[in-house]
């Protein structure tokens, strides 16, 4: 019986070759946009990280502070649950840095020499998991304990770009989310039209079928596997033509995003997210468009 | 074999489709039904395989009340009952042998007896030699005959064929008619709906009028005559 659904099937798909073609081809092109759709969000998910990762905080003291005291600062920070890191640099460190930073400059590096003191200010560089748990950190070094030992912050700077980006962000993943939802419902609808000729031009068949006693699951059964098998092979084909694309577009988003972000193994690591939840919302999608359309054909 | 007891049918709030209907059809008895279009004949065939469902009254089916048949239950109906309709096709893209295992491969018969069964039932309708043509490739009487081997693959006990000859030729016609006789000679009780006067004026048969969705007339051997 099994055996005569899966036979039924694919007789199915190649009498009506072209029509499995025309339906393969929507659910291609549909899956592709949808995809393309969520690349594009991942990958501005991406830009966005990769200013936020240039983001943090650096906390000052003044030069008569001791050590411990900054010291003790730094765990109470760390010890925050929004904080990811804070780093350390003492003056000799900044000192450091700032020579190796100039080395080619002559005049700087001779400048800096000729001081008597150590001109750098013992540094934390408080590093947040999110960017929205900045302002409680600051917040918090605005108190007093903090605020007599800390001779400035430099985060000020940073405060209208933040909220420029955090505004940017949430609206591309509205607008992201939006817009997929939208093309989701529209390759649904073309997937689902595509189902009902397919079960249209069977007809006859299906008639016959009920007529001559066969029951209403041998009937589906057949035209449910089909549809499934549609999924199926377009998925796959989808995966065959955008991993291609995506090694091809890759570099040109890692320019783009300055930084080094692996696209593909993103979409490896995800794969069963990505696709097979693509391939289950389409095998989904086609089992249902062909239940709701045979039901016509199927109600005495 | 077949009873309706104060059968009424109705389409909607107010589409007479029968009315008052009370009729006894005996086992291998070949029964004529006629009438105008319109008259009811093709709504008491579709009560007979529970396509529809009476509005009053009963229909019995070999001692099995049918009117108001579960869903899953019709497919036990169907399997026992042979139709044939003008407009219930073949299949064009499966020959002659394929459309009438079809039948018997979509309510799960195995394949041995398929192989054993179909060039049966084609010889009964005389179509033993021409088992791979495509249906296109046959005449119109050919096709029909086809239509009612494949009504025969489950052995049915009770044949009913709505407008069989509708648009045949007489020569053609006969055919059909000498078939179905032949198959009512088995013991397969025949219920033939028909608009042609000629068939049933041939056949000295049972002949149920329908006018208007009542039995207007019930005779032995009737003629049809309006
Ligand atoms: N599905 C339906 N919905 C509404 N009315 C219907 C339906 N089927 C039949 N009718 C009506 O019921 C009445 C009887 O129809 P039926 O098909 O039984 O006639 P008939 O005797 O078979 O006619 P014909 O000789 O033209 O085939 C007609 O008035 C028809 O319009
Ligand atoms: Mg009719």
């Amino acid at each position: 019986m099994f055996f005569r659904i899966i036979k039924f099937a694919f007789q199915n798909f190649y009498r009506n070759f072209w029509l499995a073609i025309v339906t393969v081809t929507m659910l291609v092109v549909a899956l592709f946009s949808v995809s393309t759709l969520i690349t594009l969000n991942v990958v501005l998910d991406q830009a966005v990280k990769s200013v936020e990762d240039k983001i943090d905080v650096s906390i000052y003291f003044k030069k008569d502070i001791e050590e411990a005291k900054i010291l003790a600062a730094k765990v109470e920070l760390s010890n925050l649950p929004e904080v990811e890191k804070v780093t350390l640099i003492n003056q000799e460190e900044a000192s450091l840095l700032f020579k190796e930073y100039h080395k080619e400059d002559e005049v700087i590096l001779s400048s800096v020499d000729s001081l008597d003191e150590n001109p750098f200010s013992n540094l934390l560089i408080v590093k947040a998991y999110n960017m929205e748990d900045y302002s409680g950190i600051l917040k918090m070094l605005d108190k007093k304990e903090y605020s007599s030992l800390i001779e400035k912050k430099d985060f000020d700077d940073h405060k209208a770009v933040i909220s420029k980006i955090t505004l940017i962000k949430d609206r591309i993943k509205k607008i992201g989310y939006i817009i997929i939802a939208i093309f989701s419902f529209i390759a649904a609808l073309i997937v689902f039209n595509t189902v009902r000729i397919t079960i249209y031009t069977h007809r006859n068949e299906i008639t016959i079928m009920r007529l001559v006693g066969a029951t209403n699951w041998f009937i589906r059964a057949p035209f449910l596997f089909e549809e499934v098998f549609y999924a199926l092979a377009s998925c796959l084909i989808l995966i065959s033509i955008f991993y291609p694309l995506l090694s091809f577009l890759e570099p040109h988003f890692n320019y783009f995003l300055e930084y080094d972000f692996d696209l593909i193994s993103y979409f490896k690591n995800n794969f069963f997210y990505i696709f097979g939840a693509q391939f289950l919302a389409v095998a989904f999608i086609n089992s249902i468009s062909s239940f709701i359309a045979m039901k016509k054909y199927l109600k005495a | 074999m077949v009873k309706f007891e104060n059968v009424n049918k109705t389409y909607g709030e107010d589409i007479v489709g029968l009315k008052d209907i009370n009729l006894h059809i005996k086992p291998k008895e070949f029964v004529s039904i006629v009438g105008q279009s319109g008259a009811g004949k093709s709504t008491m065939v579709k009560l007979l395989i529970a396509e529809e469902q009476a509005t009053e009254g009963k229909v019995i089916i070999g001692g099995w009340d049918i009117t108001h048949l579960r869903k899953s239950r019709k497919p036990i109906l169907r399997r026992q009952i042979g139709v044939v309709f003008q407009d219930f096709k073949l299949l064009p893209q499966k020959t002659v042998f394929e459309n009438v295992a079809f039948a018997a491969e979509v309510c799960g018969e195995k394949r041995k007896r398929i192989k054993e069964i179909v060039p049966k039932v084609l010889e009964i309708v005389g179509l033993e030699d021409k088992l791979d043509r495509y249906p296109k490739q046959l005449s119109g009487g050919e096709r029909q005959r086809v239509v009612i081997a494949r009504s025969l693959i489950h052995r049915p006990k009770l044949l009913i064929a709505d407008e069989p000859t509708g648009n045949l030729d007489s020569l053609n016609t006969k055919e059909i008619i000498d078939l179905l006789l032949r198959i009512n000679n088995f013991g397969t009780t025949v219920i033939l709906v028909t608009h042609n006067k000629d068939v049933v004026n041939s056949l000295r048969k049972r002949v149920i009028v329908l006018s208007e969705g009542k039995i207007s007339s019930d005779k032995e051997r009737g003629r049809y005559v309006i």
